[in-house]
């Protein structure tokens, strides 16, 4: 970097050049080799990819049924086994569990192989629903200001006022422990970023020149807002939601470790190292399996979120 | 050495008081109390003044059978110095059992009357206990150190420190790694580690409890009983207790666990039969099974030593034997305890109990007694009248009787599914001499010895709630309160049986309704007082009637009480 | 400045009312009576509709809320449901651990992480820079609990009888104590708000333990804290050193530095002496930030390691329906939170004019 320092405060393509929306493809392409030319995207896209290609073809993957209990259906199956791969050298006699099984005599690799859909969508669903509320708010707020914008922006700080993990327990405690429960939860933490992001991109392009030529023309303020200035915050909201994903498989995980996430008889990770979280010692496989789980999943959505940060925006990179 | 801001003024003012108190004499004095000692008082003030015993209540007697009292406590009078006389409304076949019990420590009346107003007591303990409490850093750690006057033998290491973790893994690790000498509860797949460790020892608490099944019999299907038979025979109750118990854990065939008197008469429970299973189901309308919830809370007790993998393999086994779909339904424990209380679960319950005092009533009365309320539903009037019979009686041939019509119907109408009782155990390093572990969870450190090692520490499950037990019904909090304080008669060591402690011994009248107890001579308290027959009958007092002056307690709720002496005197109105 | 300074100020108002309003809906929202979480199943009706109605629980919500207000008014937080003692005091109990932790936690990851950063930034691209950035983001993605089991593992049961070996859980070992301030000092006689802020700031032990010369209790002290602190501080300490390097990266690409580095002046001399200062303005920023994330994890770190703080004594009176302490607690955290933030933004302000608000 010695002869070369990045041109960072340069340019600012998306939100400074209005052009730009209206070339979507160039754009797009753009972006997308941008983006590959970032090699942690390019792990991060790489891992993730494996990950969604897991959750979704989990029945072909999983090597028994992630909620059978194996005790007198499988010969010799012992309670909380270590691994067990035949290739590897284990016995033959030995039933065959390449993550081994856990305390209920169900195999460990098939439940983490089905706990990645349980994460996977609740982290899209649940940054999903904040990116939503979020941006309806932040938009609102930073379109019509005054007492509105001052409003809604302090409820948003009164929510960032809380340690997120607390207030998502709390709130799946009022409501009732359920994943749903969860979901929602985790969702309601993560509004504010995001609110905040899609109001400082809405005040950043209200007043340019481009939306004024709109007003002028007579675009309807609502229209002009979805279809001139919201465009302008997709790159900011869609950095910060994948690297919130990660966030959120983290706390879901966290808010199972601790059980209040309902619903046991599902293999999701964080409630399977809550749950045998005692057998560190004589049975470290049952935590370790989807504790790498959860860190492989997490350093995908954080290596891509960074790739796409700095393909796309350099000048977030604060 | 305690940290808080307000104790030692508060110390200086209750001396202070103390003296007062023991200068003008106690003040409720009574017409039936005796006028001198019987032996040589060996406490200053009471040498020269002479012994006026209290009564309670101080006027008359309580009101036995007239509602609201539902008591069975009628009197307790301090007959001499020495001398307690307890009156009960009738007999009482448990009633050693029951003063044994760690929540009626005997508290010192001057004590209390210093120090209960402002609460003072909860952390400031003053017991005739082998140790005396030093420092509780509150959230970290309870440190005693052996009383020098204490009546009997003295304790064998001359500091003791509790710890608490509420992760069995936690507390393995702290043992493993050398910084604790003993461990409650090690996790059921922990055990086979420590029994192969030579640097450890492993002291098995055989299982005083039970694991049960529950449901509400006025929900569908819970009303009609071949469902519930069904569910009863369905279950492979051997194959839970290989598998997710400790060893020395029983598959249960009755609802008391049989190492008490009178538990097991009467018919076994049902066996495991799943073709006669599936066709009672089968007649009382679900061939194919039904779908349910199976409720629990994650609280780790003896008799549910890993709640979420028993409940997976229960519901496993609702599938494999009877078609019945279940899902697991985790609740908040005191949301889960409302609930079973209100009679609003309305799937299959996994919960238990583990014994107070061993006695069938302890385990039967609670569940299915009168008093036992909508947990299962409507109670069964056979069982109802088979115990109310079995605990009024202190006729060993009449209670068999009783309690073999009690089991016979608990069997027929399936009340609630018997599973298991689970055996727990403790764990210590090798060098810890006379290591065991108490059936009731009531260890008594000072009799134990760890190798050269002046501090004997302890990792028990939860930091105890406050050192007065008289307000307290949690294990964890009772097992402190004993190195502290002692009750009359005491549990023996390694053992069930009460034996006595601050009394010599307590002997009843021909039909068991008058208990007249001799207390033990020259115990003294922690802060150098003597025991006397009205320190008794003051502690008892405060725990009975609701409006005594010193009544005061960390809730306020007295909880096991009303459980074992059937009401308090001047019951709240409801 | 002052203009700014107090519209801020005024601006936090009516968030503090917003908090103590939603304190206090969620704690009454939590599902289940607090009488059978606290006295368990050996409590009848009875003894519960009585128990409830000792602590004004069967009163309206409104009520309530107002009886609460008029008590926060008069700077008392109440009086804990489960432990029957007033929860000021259980904060002068639990709140030492946890800012003993979170400060220790701090310090690991500005000390490790700045670094770090800048030297990743310095040799950009190289094997540190790689290895840095690999190390950055597996510390954000890896659970704090698993890390602090593996923590655990590792320290108290591999490396036992070594010189590596640390205490797994607890704040100090059996037999050593650290004597609270006002016996070392003999001031037991002091009594009121001094008395408890002294025996406050003994309850931070390696602090009191160093201001009064125990050396031993406070090394003691520092020993059980060193597992969890690591576990609680990677995660900040990636998020320091990630944002140290890119802020480095884009000052480093300004005017300035271009003519500072034209002037002939090192790479090393330009980063430490001119770049070095303005790329760790955000960094500060974000110290700032990461103050709600550290209270978050102290919540799973106590919980893993077995130390009554803040953040386990709350989990503990979410789940036991002790209201009281629900309210106490999290309305303590939200107010340091939106004081530090204010303070935060105060000194950005000071710092770099161009945030003043015209």
């Amino acid at each position: 970097m010695n002869e070369q320092p990045q041109p960072l405060a340069a340019s600012d393509p998306l939100i400074a050049d209005p052009i730009a929306t209206t070339r979507p493809a160039s754009l797009w392409r753009d972006t997308i080799g941008g983006v590959l030319r970032q090699r942690s995207a390019v792990v991060g896209l790489a891992i993730l990819s494996l990950l969604v290609f897991v959750a979704v073809f989990a029945p072909l993957i999983a090597t028994h049924d992630p909620d059978g209990r194996l005790l007198g259906v499988e010969e010799g199956v012992t309670q909380r086994a270590a691994p067990c791969i035949h290739l590897l050298g284990c016995p033959a006699d030995e039933p065959q569990h390449l993550f081994g099984t856990d305390g209920n005599f169900r195999d460990v690799f098939s439940r983490v192989v089905y706990g990645a859909r349980t994460s996977l969508v609740i982290g899209f669903a649940a940054i999903g629903f904040a990116i939503i509320v979020g941006t309806a708010i932040g938009a609102l707020a930073g379109y019509v200001g005054g007492w509105l914008d001052n409003v809604l922006m302090r409820l948003m700080d009164i929510v960032l006022a809380f340690p997120s993990l607390l207030l998502a327990i709390a709130i799946v405690t009022a409501v009732g422990a359920s994943l749903i429960n969860a979901l929602f939860a985790i969702g309601i933490v993560s509004v504010p970023i995001y609110a905040r992001v899609a109001r400082a991109s809405v005040l950043a392009t209200k007043e340019s020149d481009y939306v004024t030529a709109s007003r002028a023309l007579g675009e309807s303020g609502f229209g002009i807002l979805i279809r001139r200035i919201m465009p302008n915050s997709l790159t900011p909201l869609i950095v910060q939601g994948t690297l919130g994903i990660g966030g959120a498989v983290l706390e879901i995980a966290a808010l199972a470790f601790v059980g209040v996430t309902g619903d046991l008889s599902r293999p999701e990770w964080g409630s399977m190292i809550g749950l045998e979280r005692n057998q560190l010692f004589n049975a470290p496989h049952i935590i370790l399996a989807p504790g790498l789980a959860i860190t492989l999943t997490v350093l995908a959505f954080n290596l891509l979120g960074d790739g796409l940060r700095d393909a796309l925006d350099p000048r977030l990179n604060r | 050495m305690n940290r808080s801001p307000k104790w030692s003024p508060l110390v200086a003012l209750a001396a202070t008081l103390a003296l007062v108190f023991a200068a003008c004499g106690t003040a409720a004095t009574s017409p039936s109390a005796t006028t001198a000692p019987a032996t040589p008082a060996p406490s200053a003030e009471a040498s020269t003044s002479p012994f006026e015993g209290t009564v309670y209540p101080e006027t008359g007697e309580a009101p036995c059978g007239v509602a609201p009292y539902t008591g069975q406590l009628k009197k307790i009078t301090a007959v001499d110095a020495l001398t307690v006389e307890f009156q009960l409304c009738g007999p009482d076949a448990a009633f050693l059992p029951k003063i044994a019990f760690s929540a009626f420590g005997i508290h010192d009346s001057d004590y209390l009357a210093a120090h209960a107003a402002d609460g003072s007591y909860l952390d400031q303990p003053n017991g005739t206990g082998p140790y005396t409490l030093k420092e509780w850093s509150k959230g970290n750690r309870m440190v005693f150190e052996a009383f020098d006057g204490y009546w009997g033998d003295k304790a064998l290491t001359p500091n003791l420190e509790f710890r608490w973790s509420d992760e069995a893994a936690q507390r393995l690790l702290e043992l493993q790694s050398g910084n604790v000498d003993g461990i409650d509860n090690p996790g059921t797949s922990d055990i086979a580690t420590i029994q192969a460790d030579s640097s450890l020892q492993f002291a098995p608490r055989p299982g005083l409890n039970t694991m049960y099944l529950g449901f509400n019999n006025t929900i569908k299907p819970w009303d009609d009983v071949r469902v519930r038979q069904a569910i009863a025979m369905g279950i492979n109750r051997q194959q839970i207790v290989d598998n997710f118990y400790p060893a020395g854990s029983t598959v249960a065939d009755y609802f008391t666990p049989c190492e008490i008197p009178f538990a097991c008469e009467g018919d076994k429970t049902w066996g495991f039969d799943p073709t006669a299973a599936k066709q009672l189901l089968a007649d009382a309308g679900f061939p194919n099974g039904f779908e349910t919830k199976i409720q629990f809370r994650a609280a780790v007790r003896g008799y549910l030593p890993d709640p979420p993998v028993i409940a997976t393999e229960i519901q496993q086994q609702l599938k494999a034997n009877l078609g019945i779909t279940a899902t697991l339904d985790l609740q908040e424990s005191g949301a889960f305890l409302d609930a079973n209380a209100a009679g609003t679960l309305e799937g299959i319950f996994i919960l238990g109990w583990g014994a107070d005092y061993p006695d069938p009533s302890n385990f039967l009365d609670y569940h299915f007694g009168s008093g036992s309320g909508k947990k299962f539903g409507a109670p069964f009037k056979g069982i109802v009248d088979a115990l109310n019979t079995g605990v009024a009686s202190a006729d060993p041939a009449a209670r068999t009787a009783a309690y073999t019509i009690a089991n016979n119907q608990i069997k027929e109408n399936v009340p609630a599914v018997i599973i298991a009782h689970g055996a727990s155990g403790a764990a210590y390093k090798a060098d810890v001499k006379n290591a065991y572990a108490s059936v009731f969870g009531a260890e008594v450190f000072a009799t134990m010895k760890a190798g050269d090692r002046d501090t004997f520490v302890f990792m028990q499950n939860a930091e105890p709630l406050s050192l007065y037990c008289g307000d307290e019904s949690d294990g964890e909090t009772l097992r402190a309160c004993e190195m502290v304080n002692e009750s009359l008669y005491r549990y023996e060591v390694g053992g069930a049986a009460s034996i006595p402690s601050l009394a010599t011994e307590c002997t009843a009248n021909a039909d068991s309704t008058v208990w007249t107890c001799k207390l033990r001579p020259g115990v003294k308290f922690h802060d150098g007082a003597d025991l006397d027959a009205n320190d008794v009958v003051v502690s008892y007092a405060v725990e009975w009637d609701t409006q005594h002056p010193l009544r005061k307690g960390r809730s306020g709720a007295f909880e096991y009480f009303p459980g074992l002496w059937g009401g308090f005197l001047n019951p709240p109105a409801s | 400045m002052i203009k700014f300074i107090l519209r801020r100020l005024l601006v936090t108002i009516p968030v503090l009312l917003g908090i103590v309003f939603l304190v206090f809906a969620l704690a009454r929202l939590v599902p289940g009576d607090p009488c059978r979480a606290i006295l368990g199943e050996r409590a009848t009706d009875a003894v519960c509709n009585d128990f409830i109605a000792r602590y004004g629980l069967d009163q309206p919500i409104p009520i309530q809320f107002g009886k609460y207000l008029e008590q926060l008014a008069s700077g008392d937080l109440g009086n804990s449901i489960k432990h029957s003692r007033p929860v000021t005091e259980l904060l002068i109990e639990r709140l030492p651990t946890t800012i003993e932790l979170t400060v220790l936690a701090m310090l690991l990851a500005i000390s490790v992480g700045v670094p770090l950063g800048l030297l990743s930034a310095y040799r950009r691209n190289s094997p540190v820079d790689v290895g840095t950035m690999m190390f950055a983001n597996l510390g954000v993605s890896i659970p704090v609990f698993v890390l602090g089991l593996l923590l655990a593992f590792l320290f108290a049961i591999v490396l036992k009888d070594t010189p590596f070996s640390l205490p797994p859980s607890g704040r100090l070992s059996s037999g050593v104590s650290v004597e609270p301030l006002a016996e070392v000092w003999g001031l037991e006689s002091w009594t009121g708000p001094p008395r408890a802020i002294l025996d406050f700031v003994s309850g931070i032990y390696i602090f009191s333990g160093l201001i009064s010369g125990q050396w031993g209790a406070a090394a003691d002290a520092f020993r059980h804290l060193i597992l969890p602190a690591i576990a609680l501080g990677t995660i900040p300490l990636a998020i320091i050193a990630r944002i140290t390097r890119s802020s480095l990266l884009e000052v480093m690409g300004l005017d300035y530095v271009r003519t500072a580095r034209a002037k002939g002046l090192g790479e090393r001399a330009v980063i430490l002496r001119h770049a070095a200062r303005n790329a760790l303005l955000p960094v500060v920023t974000i110290i700032g930030l990461q103050l709600g994330a550290l209270l978050s994890g102290a919540v799973l770190t106590e919980t893993v390691f077995n130390l009554a703080g803040v953040g386990r004594s709350l989990f503990e009176a979410i789940s036991g329906r002790d209201y009281v302490v629900i309210q106490g607690f999290t309305l303590l955290i939200a107010v340091t939170y939106v004081t530090v933030n204010l303070i935060v933004d105060v000194s950005y302000g000071f710092l770099d004019p161009r945030i003043r608000p015209s």
